[in-house]
């Protein structure tokens, strides 16, 4: 296990999670149904050109908003499982996603604008999360089953809300209460990526400049009170912004599960548990992974499109099912 | 300033977990300075009175002043400064270097809760060095021993430079190698840095010894407080714990009609 | 077993209903093809087929199932086997002929979705109809007919009405009410639509059920005789490369296996996605850059908004199929596997010619 010992190692690190989502990002857009040659997109000449420059105006768009969504995910299951000191939390099992998406689906039956789903995912998320924390308090504490349960709960409450809303949906409106149920990265446009990257710098600073205290909390929370840390203000403010960033990914690429349980465990085992090197680089690798698995779902039966839950999950669920051993 | 004689002063103070009560109107005077023993049943309220201290727990009532003035109208960080806890048991999830558990201990004093100075790093491997986990650094605080973590948590404390530390049954669970060690190690800090130390312990034994002052609890209220010769008698203690005790010199028996002996040191 | 799109939410139904079986529809649906085209080119073994509807049943549900069976093993064998019983009562009233001496001409019928109701209708057997689906619309006196419910048929209510023949579509979102309503002893008969041989064949197993059989074999000759003078009109000449969508965005395409795959090839297209089979949901990318010639999309008031979307800045706007022709059908009348899809058969053929 390494521990970063530095400022300068820190930065290194960031910039080898940089370059992973380079890496991978440049990877994703080159594959997928239609091969994307890079040499045809740069000399852009003749049919060729045109056909390149034309997927990538549909790739770039759609290899940033899975960057954005993952990054959101599992930057908000890391700050999470900081807090909670809880290597089970994740938006997704804590039905935070699971709120974001009634959130959003409540606004859009009712007929508001596109613009204002964020903020309706940002609701649900954050009602999500009170309740489900203050479903698992006990004693003043939170427990860890009474957490996974209450995460139980209130996923099956907001998928009957969902499914209930399906139900009397009609046409558009049935077809984007199911986009939200089964998370998709397929419509990204230039437009929802600009509309997200806000929520996601917002997010992503609050929560980057909360390591240091979550660090505390990683004795627990009565260590970091004795530290000086006002723990229900830390709390207050790291179960919002997670609320931000889950409900924002929600929003705009409804429910995609595991990736905030995945990533921060992979982070964690590699560079250690520094909130202020896991956080940032869990945001990167989050991304990664998406855009990754995004390219895995384009590609892997094309011309038709696997969804991008399915493979977060397949990859997902097994190691949740290995953390459940492993818990005592 | 109201008394500043003392520095902590404790009236009528009262806390409660939820709708269990745990202090009920505690009082307690203590100079800088002392080592304080806090005595007293299970449930008599001794850790929560140090978790309030500490300031994990809020007072529900009553008056806590530290340094003359009320503790929470000090900035959390500002006491956290000069107040340590150490708590009676800590529960790992995740891995952590010791030498990051220690360099905790500086939080408080760095900028956004950061520590990671050259400074903040020559105290806290200093302060491992003086309670000889030195060569833990690079360990894992949840894969060493009990004993080598309450050392750990010992350092920290030291690393915090607070003037006062607050420890929640410090041996408990210790053998008697390692029981000693820690409890050596406290006596030089308290020698060296004339650190007030409060600490809450089953063993009277160990007051006795280690002590220059003795808070006695039950339920929730103070009983006795004052030097351990006249604190430490056999109707305070007999009275606290509810259950008889005997002088036999300077130490405390309990009598018990069923084992052989007839009676135990605590 | 989503071989066919319309499970009763018409006019909009389509994308919603085939979109609710996506998980489950991933890559299932017809298995087999070459009964298939054994069926589309009426070889003489399908003509046998053709010509007796209970043998239809039988030997078309097994393959049916088959490919959902992978998922759904222990509802589709008993669909299975609830089929096989009916297709044994049926043989066996055959056996004492048409006539049905013990069965009589149903009076109380309902109808469980929007291309029964317009079968029943076309029968002239109408006045029969004591319930239909919520958006059973056509024809126009089908709208005052009592509704027994839209995407999930409630059993309750189609059993107060103490029908003696409930129709029922073969796939769809209504297995259940149909099991449900197969177990409370009402007699349920289950008409394929996986293909256009299928819809005909459905068309005469109504008809059989209703003491229509003549009127239902003229209509099915009728129809059949209209799809194969578009299929000699069509023979020979060039199969421009096509995509019927079902919706917009994400894009999902009639693929193999369906009765719109069949509409789109015997209208003389090539469908660019039939040897998906169901109805694949298509990558954007894949769309914009697919060599299409011919776009093929359900009209109507409820999706012309999602599809004009697409066509001005969706995935319809770029690449080829942004200059593909254009063919807009009317929704209900294309993608409910009933009469009115022959007619739109003939329009296709006649735009592509």
């Amino acid at each position: 296990m390494k521990f970063p010992e530095s400022r300068a190692s820190r930065a290194r690190a960031f910039a080898v999670g940089l370059l992973l989502l380079l890496a991978v990002a440049l990877v994703a857009f080159s594959v997928g149904g239609v091969r994307l040659s890079i040499a045809d997109l740069l000399s852009g000449r003749g049919e060729a050109g045109e056909m390149a420059r034309m997927l990538a105006s549909i790739r770039a768009p759609r290899i940033l908003l899975a960057a954005l969504v993952g990054g959101c995910l599992a930057l908000a299951g890391a700050a999470l499982q900081a807090l909670l000191k809880n290597p089970l939390a994740d938006p997704f099992l804590l039905g935070t996603s699971g709120g974001a998406a009634a959130g959003a689906a409540c606004a859009a039956l009712a007929g508001a604008s596109p613009l204002v789903s964020p903020a309706a995912a940002f609701l649900g998320a954050a009602a999500a999360s009170v309740g489900v924390a203050s479903l698992a308090m006990r004693g003043g504490r939170l427990d860890l089953q009474r957490l996974l349960l209450a995460g139980l709960i209130a996923n099956a409450f907001f998928s009957a809300l969902l499914l209930a809303a399906f139900s009397i949906a009609s046409g558009e409106a049935a077809r984007t209460m199911l986009f939200w149920m089964m998370g998709s990265l397929a419509d990204a446009t230039p437009g929802k990526d600009a509309a997200l990257a806000p929520y996601a710098l917002v997010g992503a600073v609050i929560l980057v400049a909360m390591a240091a205290r979550l660090n505390l909390f990683s004795v627990g929370e009565e260590n970091a009170a004795a530290l000086g840390v006002d723990i229900e203000r830390t709390k207050r403010i790291v179960f919002l912004a997670a609320s931000l960033l889950t409900g924002a990914a929600v929003a705009f690429a409804g429910v995609i599960g595991f990736v905030g349980l995945l990533v921060p465990h992979a982070v964690r085992a590699i560079a250690g548990n520094d909130q202020r090197t896991l956080l940032p680089l869990s945001g990167l690798a989050g991304a990664s992974l998406l855009v990754a698995a995004d390219a895995a779902s384009r590609a892997a039966l094309a011309p038709v499109e696997l969804p991008i839950g399915a493979i977060t999950a397949a990859l997902g669920a097994p190691l949740f099912a290995w953390l459940l051993l492993r818990t005592p | 300033m109201n008394d500043p004689g003392f520095l902590i002063e404790a009236r009528g103070l009262t806390a409660d977990y939820g709708r269990t009560p745990a202090l009920a109107g505690l009082d307690a005077a203590i100079s800088a300075g002392e080592v304080v023993a806090i005595l007293g049943e299970n449930g008599s309220g001794k850790s929560t009175f140090l978790k309030v201290l500490a300031r994990v727990l809020a007072a529900s009532g009553g008056t806590l002043l530290f340094d003359g003035r009320p503790l929470d109208s000090v900035p959390r960080r500002q006491t956290a400064r000069r107040i340590a806890y150490v708590p009676q048991s800590v529960d790992l999830v995740f891995p952590i270097r010791s030498l990051d558990v220690v360099l905790q201990g500086r939080a408080p004093h760095g900028r956004g809760f950061v520590a990671e100075t050259p400074t903040d790093r020559r105290q806290a491997l200093d302060a491992m060095r003086a309670c000889d986990v030195e060569g833990l650094a690079d360990r894992d605080a949840s894969a060493i021993s009990g004993g080598e973590r309450r050392r750990v948590f010992l350092a920290r404390a030291l690393a915090q430079e607070a003037e006062v530390w607050l420890l929640d049954e410090p041996t408990a669970g210790l053998d008697p190698r390692h029981r000693l060690e820690f409890l050596e190690t406290l006596w030089r800090v308290h020698g060296e840095r004339k650190t007030t130390i409060l600490l809450v312990t089953h063993e009277i034994g160990l007051a006795a010894d280690f002590a220059s002052m003795v808070l006695l609890l039950k339920g929730g209220k103070t009983i006795a407080q004052g030097p351990c010769g006249q604190v430490l008698t056999a109707e305070n203690l007999s009275r606290a714990f509810g259950t008889p005790f005997q002088a036999r010199g300077r130490r405390f028996e309990v009598r018990s009609g069923v084992l052989p002996g007839g009676s135990l040191e605590p | 077993m989503w071989s066919q799109p319309v499970a009763g939410k018409v006019p909009f139904a389509v994308p919603v209903a085939a979109a609710r079986g996506h998980l489950r529809r991933c890559r299932s649906s017809v298995p087999s093809r070459p009964w298939r085209r054994g069926m589309l080119t009426a070889s003489p073994s399908s003509r046998r087929l053709a010509s007796d509807p209970a043998a239809l049943a039988t030997e078309h549900t097994p393959s049916r199932d088959a490919g959902g069976g992978k998922r759904h093993a222990a509802p589709s064998v008993r669909a299975l086997l609830s089929v096989f019983a009916f297709a044994g009562a049926l043989a066996g009233c055959r056996a004492e002929g048409p006539a049905a001496p013990g069965r009589t001409i149903p009076r109380r019928v309902v109808a469980l979705a929007p291309n029964l109701t317009e079968i029943v209708f076309a029968l002239g057997a109408g006045s029969m109809l004591v319930g239909v689906s919520e958006y059973s619309d056509f024809p126009e006196a089908a709208r005052h007919i009592r509704r027994v419910g839209g995407l999930e048929v409630d059993p309750e209510k189609v059993a107060a009405l103490r029908p003696d023949l409930v129709l029922a579509m073969a796939e769809g979102s209504a297995r259940g009410a149909v099991r449900a309503l197969e177990a409370a002893g009402l007699p349920v008969t289950v008409v394929p639509s996986g293909s256009l041989d299928a819809v005909l064949e459905g068309i005469r197993l109504v008809g059989e059920r209703l003491g229509r059989r003549e009127a239902a074999i003229r209509l099915a000759d009728e129809l059949a005789r209209r799809r194969e003078a578009v299929r000699r009109r069509m023979a020979g000449r060039r199969r421009p490369r096509a995509l019927l969508l079902v919706w917009p965005d994400p894009p999902q395409a009639a693929g193999g296996g369906t009765f719109l795959n069949d509409v789109l090839t015997e209208a003389g297209a090539g469908n660019l996605v039939g040897d998906r089979n169901g109805w694949p949901i298509l990558s954007a990318e894949y769309v914009a850059t697919a060599p299409v010639e011919l776009l093929v999309l359900p009209d109507s008031g409820q999706t012309r908004p999602a599809f004009e979307r697409a066509l001005s800045r969706g995935p319809l706007s770029r690449g080829p199929v942004a200059q593909a022709k254009l063919v807009r059908l009317d929704e209900a009348s294309l993608t409910r596997p009933g009469p009115r899809v022959f007619g739109m058969l003939e329009r296709l053929a006649e735009a592509i010619r």
